[in-house]
This record gives structure tokens, sequence and C-alpha cells, in this order.
């Protein structure tokens, strides 16, 4: 082998012609970005979780103590955990599977050839660019039998037998963030996946329609594929931010009634911030943190054996 | 096998006419090409054949049934892309089999047809891969081994070789007139190449600005061009043309030079003379038909082309074999042979001998 085969890589002429020098070049060069990186993320991320290992209560005399995993022993048998963990699941599950078959139908329609088409597209996008608070309130509003019209809808259509407010009743009550939170998040699964619907070329549509495929065949077998990639990674993002989205139940329902829509992020948010338990909050934190991280790693690898593109 | 019949096709987009009342027969197992400059409607045409575009007016026949409301699917065409228009996501075994997994015929049948196509276009070693991690050639091969799969009654061609390269374009000509030569199918072939098309077809469409110029086999396009564009799109470099005046049982060049041509009927006042490149020599004894400076020379090893100004007249091309000893400045005389000489009247179109 010659010399140059076995110089590590990142050697120019002239620069570093050390070995030492070589090998810590490129961490010069990547040293400012991790630095502010670590400055701003995991620094605070640390003191966060660290919370969870002590009893830090802003209204205790004694000021915070470790603990140990105390915090996370009481969440075993903390039934309050384990109804707003359910309800998560729900939460999360329902809404974005609801947003992404919405997403996709609206994302299929809207790369049809249609008279004002681009203004649509635009438009489609505005519920998305309306705050959370704004959109729980205005929700919240429309489903209260007093000022809203939802309930008397209802009633007409036979589905209630009186205009009651949906968000006061515990087995039905978590249907009220959802429906918010599908009206809200649909339009980003529309511009995501229409974006990618336009990237696919005609030609491939023509090839399958001369080798005779139908309309379904090429939505499954060349819409889909080319698409998976997309789906992967927004439903991945979707479901991440859903799972963390305190505001619309907060708003709409504040966990109630009777801790019927408490899901992980509003019971983080009382605990913390109305019972001033930063440690059991901080505790509820990390669970979250890591069955979102044990999602986001079999949904990654679900990418990698299903993605060819 | 299959005849393909167009009764006076027409193409609309709007009230902008593409394509107007067009006829055309295509032969059972012809190897028919549609040339023409971009825009003359030859892509839009065979998209119209293949059932892509939707027919604006007319019929098309293929194998005595009128197929203009039929899908694609339904016609049993099949098409090779310019782009290939691979399946990007499938290997090739599966994109060269996907109409039969469409079909959901047998896997046993499947792996069979699409082993013999890979085997007649050497693609049995990259069955396993994707088309990202093919060359260009062996690109264009699946998306040709994906129309053989399917046995269709016709294959159409729109451009095939415009991707590649120089050498791998000669190379894949080479395949298709044998692939043709073995299959034996109607095949309509677009290019804009005159190259391919002199080279693959039984029969030439010369197409411009939506109408069919002529149609005629390579040496009857080359020999008796029908009008002025065919005459200047069909051979490399162009035909010499220029406007002269008729005289009494002759023409007078721009030169003022008399050319006696007895053998033809001419009753406009106005003509163009046209000549190839070829049926000029250099006069080594006499005047020719005209006199000029030598301007450019190109050598091909094979011809030499000599570019001559002649005053009052222009660039005259002429083609002679081998290399010839000559130098730009230089003063030459050239001689027409005069059989092959084509007269066009003021409306562009041909004037044959004794009419």
């Amino acid at each position: 082998m010659s010399t140059t085969a076995r110089r590590a890589p990142g050697i120019i002429p002239g620069r570093f012609q050390n070995w030492i020098g070589a090998v810590f070049e490129p961490y010069l060069y990547l040293g400012p970005a991790i630095i502010l990186i670590a400055l701003i993320m995991f620094v605070p991320l640390v003191i966060g979780i660290s919370f969870a290992f002590q009893n830090y209560t802003l209204i205790s005399s004694t000021g915070p103590s470790w603990t140990g995993l105390t915090n996370f022993e009481a969440l075993i048998d903390d039934k309050r955990f384990w109804g707003a963990a359910r309800n998560t699941l729900f939460w999360a599950v329902s809404s974005v599977s609801l947003q992404f078959f919405l997403g996709l139908g609206l994302a299929l329609l809207l790369n049809r050839p249609f008279f004002g088409r681009r203004i649509v597209q635009a438009l489609v996008l505005l519920p998305w660019a309306v705050p959370g608070f704004l959109t729980g309130l205005t929700w919240a509003w429309l489903f209260n039998p007093i000022i809203g019209p939802i309930s008397h809808w209802m009633v007409a259509l036979g589905l209630f037998e009186q205009p009651d407010n949906l968000l006061a009743d515990p087995q039905n009550a978590m249907w009220g963030p959802v429906i918010a939170n599908v009206w809200f998040g649909v339009p980003f699964f529309a511009v995501t996946l229409l974006a990618a619907l336009q990237s696919i070329p005609d030609e491939l549509y023509e090839a399958g329609a001369m080798d005779g495929a139908s309309v379904w065949q090429s939505f499954t077998k060349i819409t889909l594929p080319f698409l998976a990639p997309m789906i992967a990674i927004t439903v991945l993002l979707r479901t991440i931010w859903v799972a963390n989205f305190a505001d619309l139940v907060y708003i709409m329902t504040g966990g109630g009634p009777a801790n019927s829509t408490q899901i992980l992020p509003t019971y983080i948010f009382t605990t913390a911030f109305r019972k001033l338990d930063f440690g059991y909050a901080s505790a509820i934190s990390v669970v979250l943190l890591l069955l979102l991280l044990l999602y986001a790693g079999i949904l990654l690898r679900m990418r990698q054996t299903l993605v060819k593109i | 096998m299959a005849t393909i019949t167009l009764n006076n096709i027409a193409k609309n987009y709007g009230a902008v006419e593409v394509i107007s009342g067009l006829d055309l027969d295509i032969f059972d197992g012809e190897f028919v090409v549609l040339v023409g400059p971009s825009g003359c409607g030859k892509s839009t045409l065979l998209r119209m054949i293949a059932g892509l575009e939707s027919i604006s007016g007319g019929d098309l026949v293929i194998d005595a049934e009128r197929v203009n409301a039929k899908p694609p699917r339904d016609r049993d065409i099949a098409m090779v892309f310019q782009s290939y228009a691979l399946y990007p996501h499938m290997n090739v075994e599966r994109n060269m089999g996907f109409s039969m997994e469409i079909r959901k015929e047998k896997k046993s049948l499947k792996t069979d047809r699409v082993g013999k196509a890979a085997t007649k276009l050497g693609l049995t070693p990259f069955l396993d891969r994707l088309p990202k991690a093919l060359s260009g050639g062996q690109r264009q091969r699946v998306a040709m081994g994906r129309a053989i799969v399917r046995n269709p009654k016709a294959f159409l061609f729109d451009e095939p070789l415009s991707n590649l390269d120089a050498a791998l374009r000669v190379g894949m000509r080479l395949e298709i007139a044998r692939l043709h030569r073995e299959l034996g199918t109607t095949m309509v072939y677009v290019t804009h190449d005159q190259v391919e098309a002199m080279t693959l077809a039984d029969r030439i469409v010369v197409m411009n600005l939506g109408n069919i110029e002529q149609v005629g086999t390579p040496i009857e396009l080359y020999e008796k061009p029908a009008n002025l564009f065919v005459a200047n799109f069909i051979g490399s470099p162009t035909m010499n043309i220029f406007d002269c005046s008729f005289a009494n049982g002759g023409i007078i060049l721009p030169n003022g030079t008399f050319l006696p041509l007895p053998a033809y009927a001419i009753s406009d006042q106005q003509v163009s003379l046209g000549i190839r490149p070829e049926h000029i020599q250099i006069a080594t004894n006499g005047p020719g038909q005209c006199q000029g400076e030598v301007e450019i020379v190109e050598r091909l090893g094979s011809d030499t082309m000599i570019y001559t100004n002649v005053s009052g007249w222009g660039l005259l091309v002429t083609r002679l074999n081998g290399t010839m000893d000559i130098k730009i400045g230089d003063a030459i005389a050239l001689a027409f042979d005069q059989p092959h000489i084509h007269l066009f009247n003021d409306t562009g179109a041909a004037i044959r001998v004794g009419v």
C-alpha cells in the first residue's frame, strides 16, 4: 500500500502534518456549534432531569434535597399518572391517525387540478397558523351549549338527547380536544404530503397506466412507496408534538371532568405550576421523554426497513 | 402484432390546434419512425396512440377496433419513455414484471418471462438492483425489458436514446434494430435524430407543425423529398438550397449561369434548387456551375466538408470522400451532378422530372 492510502482523512498538505493535529482538527471546527448546543439544550436538560431525583417543592420549608428514586416509586402507585398515561395514548393515537388520514385525503384532493387551487392550497394552511390557545378557546365555546352551536346540531342529528356540553361528559370529553386538535393538525399533514405528492414524476403514473395499473393500484404501488419517507417523518414529528401538547386540553377542559381528559403534559403542568412540586413533575417528564424516545427509535427502525428510495 | 390506423386524427388544447386531420397507416410488424423538429406534435401523436393523451377528433384504429375511448391498459401497447420512468423503489426484476404483478399472474410465469427478457437484454446479473444503482444504458435496457415482458401488440418509443451519450446511443440503436428483427412486433418510434430515423425505420413519417410532410422509406425521403421542409430536414449536412429563376428549358443560377434542365417541365417563374453536399464535385476541367473561395474545411477522416463562398450566392457545402488537399482561401470551381438536382416551386413542393 502506498502512504497516501494510510493517511487519515482530512489531512491536507501543509496543515497539521502530525496525526494528533489531524485527529483534533475536525473538533475545532465543530467546537463552537457543540458549545452552543450544550449551553442552550443539554445543560437545562440535565438540570431538569436532576429535579426528578430531588425533593424539589417550592412550598417546602427545608429546600431541595436528593431523594434518589423516591419520585419514581411514587409514580408506580399514582392512579392519576396511569390514567393520564392511558389518556395520552388515546389522545396521541386518535389525534395523529385522524389528522394523518384526513390530511392525506386533503393532499390527494389538492393535488388534482381545479379552478382556484392555489388559493385553496394557501387557505388550507390557516388552522395551522392559529395559536393553540385560541384554537382551544374557540372550540370550547363551539361545544358550549349556551353560546356554541355544536351540541344543538348533535341534538338535531339525533346523536345527543339534549344539548349537553361534550366537554362535561367524563365518558366522551376527550373527543373535544381531539376534534380541535384534528382541525388544527390536518393542514400540517396536507401541506407536507402535498409537497411529497408533487415530487412524484407524472411519467411514473403514465408508465403505471401503460402497465395496466388501476387507480387504486397506482396509489398503493407508486404513490404510497414514494410518500413513505415523508409519512414516517411527519407521523414521528406530529406524534411527539401531540404527546407534548398541553395547551388544547388545558384550555378546553383543564384535565377534567374528574381527570377524564388529563394527559401527561397537562398533569406535568399542573403538578409543577399548581402544586409547585417540581421534583415529581420532572419525574413524569422523564418517563414521557423515555416513552417518546422508544417510540422514535421504533419508527426510525421501521422507516429503514420499509423505505427503499 | 397489430396494424395501427390513424384516420383524420386531431388534437386541440383549447383553441390551439397541435395536430390537424392526420392520416397514417402503420402495417403489421412495421418499424415506423416519427421525426420532426421539437414542437411538431410527434410526441403528442405517440401519446395519443398510447392513450395518455385524449384524441380530439378522428379515429384511432388498432387491429380493426376503434380505441379512441379505451384507457391505455386496454390497448395492449407498451411504451418506452425518454426518462425511462422506472419505478425507483422496485428492483429490476419487479420493474420488468410490474405489468404481470398488476394482472396478478402466476409467479412462476412471471419469473420465466422476466428471466427470458433479462437474458435477451443482458440484464440477468442486475435483477436484484434498484434503478439508482444502474448506468444510463442499463436503465434504458430495463425500460425496454419492461415493455418486452408485456408481449404487447405494439411498442411505442418516445425518444428513448436522447438521454444517452453518443457512443451508447449507437449501441442501443443497434440493439433496438435487433430487437425488432427478433420480435417482429409493430414499433412506433419518435425521435428528432435523423440518423436514428434513417437507420431504424422501415418507413419514416416527417412531421412539421402538426402535419405530415411526407411518409416514405428512408431512401425515398433522401432521394425524392416531397418538399423543401423534408429536403432540409433529412441529410447531414443539410442540402444546399437557393433561389433561382426559370428560363427556357432550364434555370438561371444566382450567379447568372444558365443551367439547362430539359427533363423538367417548369412553369413557375421562381424555383428553388436543391443539391446535396455529396452531389457537388470540384470541377477539374472547365468552370463547373460556379466558382468561389474555400472558407471552411472540416476533415472527418472518411469525408471532407468544404464550405465555399460563392459571390452573390452564399456558402455552398460540398462533401468529398476521403481527405482532400484543399486549404482555406483556395479558389475552386464546383460542378453539380445534374441527375441529383432537386427543384421546388414557390410553394415549396417538389417539381418532378417530366411533370
